[in-house]
């Protein structure tokens, strides 16, 4: 083995010795707990899951809302995609700004949004009460099945959009063109040219929102509860609610199977989206408003529904925030923001929420620098080395889910040697960094990657030895990459709610988990208070996302 | 005294031997050309000198030095990409400065303006690369080379980004540049016209392995095998038969006539290519063609001509249509034997 070769292998032994340590160790012990009685190996455990009626019931009802939730998904999404790239109109480019929104929008704050919004007594029932004059709420939603898929669908459909927009505008419309030449009427040329085009990044983004929903946590554990639970959710109850640890251990090990499995094919299968033909031109757009064309119009029909799906809930949030119940009415206040920032103890977080805040911020920051270096190593290790099974191993934890992670981090910070580390949120930290971690790498490595290597090669020449090349050339050309990470990675640990509900105890609470308090208590003042000031923090994340994303492609150009 | 030494340097990728037992010398202050089609190794020779890949076999010496297994930075050789590489987040002035980070601010200031004015950007130091045409980049990309005085600068075939036009400018400033440096400098490019115009040196490399080396004018008139007549410059190629030898000169028969052609070390009765270049072709008297194809050039005519088979490419200065006779002749002194070995 040549010098450089063997530094580049110790370069990969540093991130792998972290994950052995922070995340293989502590997935091993729940395999262990889930497969083992008194040192010895069994199928016991999982043979008694496997038979019980309520984790059979668990299992279905993941699929049938996982497999609803994506066709819904894609029936909201796809016309969202449409209209986004074929037709111009005021606020596109807002309105395609909003589609990122989903990615970093806690989902805590869309189940509570719904619930204000679609909820027995919310915006939705009174508004049709007093219209048709109804004396019983005539919307019966919430709990139920529908009250999840349509939650998913508010938060997937974006996401449909967005793969199906930039898919096809990226489509080299010369092709659509050659079509028309040849003979083909708009709708044979929509069929035989875009549309085949289209089928793998429509087909990707229904893999990943699968994905998403069956690995869904806060929105089933709100909307739903103990009978409309999926398998995340059964894990997190049998652990925290029942504290039955060989049971949850085993039906994580089978949650661990499911998640693994579904990232592997989700992950195979993204070689399937690349876009075929990169087009020099964008896709022309027609403007949507036009006198001579006034069925264009008809996609109002769409747009409003969809408008009030997508707004009304978010928007419900922000207004009960403001609002205090009053006699005859409700009256403007800052009560609650009061209430959701003060440092006295309240009864319904064994927490004070001034003390969830803080730790949101202190863990969000500690575990997006965390995730940067971690990051950094990783992809510079996947960068030098090109090996599919070092790949895998370094980048396991995207596959893992969080709720499987949370309950692995418990166990492994009650022995050596992460209980040696002195107290604090250390358990929630590596957590979150082992959740954003792989968007770290997923943002940095394509801009490292285009770097050309020849400039680091100048940098050698010119006397620059390699860490001083890394740090004088490639760190500041990936700064607007890592700026986008950090912003990513900070908005995603801020609503992570999952490995959090595993973790909190006593004194160690975030604001999702708080908002879910509230939620649960029925304080919705304060619940919306809270989860506005998490969207504002979120929001503000996305915009550097999106404006640095943007400029970091330039750069490249 | 050899400054810049290759010794027996191999470097195998895969399957592919791109550097097969290589050595070369440069002395101080030369500049030699290193030359060949794409493909031919010659990069990864320079890549090897620069440190950026280490060979298989063999050694470098810089200095009579052995340096084979001394990292980039601590070797002092300035390399010239292809690309330019220069580094987009930095301004000119601070591209040229870079290689001078260790020495004291004054003298790094000073410099840089030195350098900036050799190659007439001192009013462009402020600007981001990006702002920069491509010759000025590739002049930036010099500069910046040879900021630390390096003990030899290797260009990576910096002309191959340019224009046709600007190519042939930056090629004659390029020389005056280099001349008044006098920095020993090897030059790669697969552009013959670029090598003969600025090298005092050729190497012309062929598959991983040296295959002629000397004078520019020397390789060019007197190549020693038939990759090197064919790859400088245009080539008229006759298979021939010797028929005896006898001091350094061959009889040999070609098309069925007799010729006399210098020869190296043929024998008698061993297949050969009888070799001369068309500008060697003079008309007038000699055996009669007839013009097969005539192309007009601007300044001069192409001319292909057959008698039986023998094909001759000549160029002429004036007009010739397709059917004319010419007589042909070429001085016996440009006739040269070539070995068959050879063409590969």
């Amino acid at each position: 083995m040549s010098p450089r070769r063997s530094t580049s292998w110790a370069l990969a032994l540093l991130p792998l010795a972290f994950l052995a340590v922070g995340f293989f160790a502590p997935l091993w012990e729940v395999l262990r707990q889930g497969f083992q009685d008194q040192g010895r190996w069994t199928g016991d455990f999982l043979r008694t899951v496997l038979a019980d009626p309520y984790v059979r019931h668990l299992l279905s009802f993941t699929l049938q809302q996982a497999l609803l939730s994506t066709a819904l998904s894609l029936l909201l999404g796809f016309p969202l995609g449409w209209l986004l790239t074929r037709y111009s109109f005021p606020g596109r480019d807002a309105l395609r700004a909003l589609t990122l929104v989903p990615f970093v929008l806690p989902p805590i704050t869309v189940a509570l949004g719904f619930v204000l919004f679609f909820g027995h007594a919310g915006y939705m029932n009174r508004a049709l009460m007093s219209a048709l004059g109804l004396a019983e709420p005539p919307l019966r939603l919430l709990y139920s099945l529908w009250a999840i898929v349509l939650a998913h669908a508010f938060y997937n459909a974006p996401v449909v959009a967005r793969f199906v927009n930039v898919s096809w505008e990226t489509q080299d419309p010369t092709l659509t063109e050659a079509a028309r030449v040849l003979g083909a009427g708009k709708l044979r040329a929509f069929l035989t040219v875009t549309a085949p085009a289209l089928f793998p990044a429509v087909l990707s983004a229904l893999a990943l929102v699968f994905v998403l929903c069956t690995l869904s946590f806060a929105i089933p554990l709100a909307l739903g509860g103990a009978q409309y639970a999926t398998v995340e959710v059964g894990v997190y109850l049998l652990a925290r609610v029942y504290v039955d640890l060989q049971r949850t251990a085993a039906l994580a090990a089978i949650l661990l199977g499911v998640s693994l499995l579904l990232t592997y094919l989700y992950l195979r299968g993204g070689g399937l989206f690349h876009t075929l033909s990169v087009g020099e031109r964008r896709q022309p757009t027609v403007p949507l408003v036009a006198r001579r064309r006034p069925w264009r119009l008809l996609w109002l029909g769409y747009l409003l529904p969809a408008a009030l799906v997508f707004v009304g809930p978010i928007g419900a949030v922000i207004a009960d925030s403001f609002l205090r119940a009053a006699p005859g009415g409700s009256s403007p206040t800052l009560h609650w923001y009061a209430l959701a920032l003060s440092p006295d103890t309240s009864p319904f977080l064994g927490a004070s929420p001034l003390g969830s805040v803080l730790t949101s911020l202190t863990v969000g920051a500690a575990a997006t620098g965390g995730a940067l270096i971690l990051g950094i190593a990783v992809s510079a290790a996947l960068r030098t080395i090109r090996s599919r099974a070092l790949e895998t191993l370094l980048m396991a934890p995207l596959g893992v889910s969080s709720v499987v992670l949370g309950l692995a981090l418990l166990l492994a910070f009650r022995r050596p040697p992460l209980s040696l580390l002195p107290p604090g949120p250390w358990p929630l930290v590596l957590a979150h960094m082992l959740i954003v971690y792989p968007f770290v790498v997923r943002s940095i490595r394509p801009l490292w990657e285009a770097l050309d290597p020849s400039l680091v090669e100048a940098a050698r020449t010119l006397g620059a030895a390699r860490y001083t090349a890394f740090r004088s050339v490639e760190l500041p050309l990936l700064r607007s990459g890592l700026l986008v990470a950090g912003a990513l990675a900070f908005a995603l640990s801020l609503g992570e709610m999952t490995a959090a509900a595993m973790l909190s105890r006593p004194g160690l609470n975030t604001i999702p988990l708080a908002i879910y308090q509230f939620l649960s208590a029925r304080r919705f003042g304060a619940a919306s208070a809270m989860a506005t000031v998490l969207m504002i923090a979120t929001a503000v994340a996305i915009l550097i996302w999106e404006r640095l994303g943007r400029a970091a492609v330039w750069e490249q150009r | 005294m050899s400054f810049l030494e290759l010794s027996r340097l191999s470097k195998r990728f895969g399957p592919v031997l791109a550097v097969d037992d290589f050595s070369l010398t440069v002395a101080q202050g030369e500049l030699a050309a290193l030359i060949g089609p794409s493909g031919c190794g010659k990069t990864t020779t320079l890549r090897i000198i620069a440190g950026l890949e280490t060979p298989d076999a063999g050694r470098v010496l810089l200095r009579g030095r052995d340096v084979t297994a001394i990292p980039p930075e601590s070797r002092t050789v300035g390399l010239v990409f292809q690309n330019y590489a220069l580094f987009p987040h930095l301004s000119v002035e601070k591209n040229v400065a870079y290689g001078l980070r260790r020495r004291p601010r004054r003298v790094r200031r000073r410099r840089t303006a030195e350098l900036l004015r050799l190659v007439g950007l001192e009013q462009h130091g402020s600007r981001r690369p990006h702002q920069l045409s491509q010759g000025q980049k590739q002049r930036v990309a010099l500069a910046r080379a040879l900021a630390p005085q390096p003990d030899v600068l290797l260009l990576d075939e910096p002309l191959a980004a340019l224009d046709a036009a600007l190519r042939v400018t930056l090629r004659g400033e390029l020389r005056r540049m280099l001349n008044e440096l006098s920095v020993t400098t090897l030059y790669v490019t697969h552009d013959q016209g670029e090598a003969l115009a600025l090298a005092d040196r050729l190497a012309v490399m062929h598959a991983g392995a040296l295959e002629q080396e000397g004078p520019p004018q020397g390789v060019y008139s007197y190549p020693e095998t038939v990759f090197v007549a064919r790859f400088l410059g245009r080539a008229n190629l006759w298979p021939a038969q010797v028929l005896e030898v006898h001091d350094g000169r061959a009889l040999v028969r070609a098309g069925g006539h007799t010729f006399s052609a210098s020869t190296r070390d043929a024998s008698p009765g061993e297949d050969a290519y009888l070799f001369f270049r068309p500008e060697d072709v003079q008309p007038g008297d000699g055996l009669p063609f007839l013009v097969t194809e005539a192309e007009y050039q601007g300044d001069r005519w192409e001319v292909r001509a057959q008698r039986q088979e023998l094909e001759v490419l000549l160029y002429l200065p004036t007009a010739s249509a397709p059917g004319a006779q010419l007589q042909l002749s070429v001085p016996e002194s440009r006739l040269q034997l070539l070995p068959k070995g050879s063409a590969r």
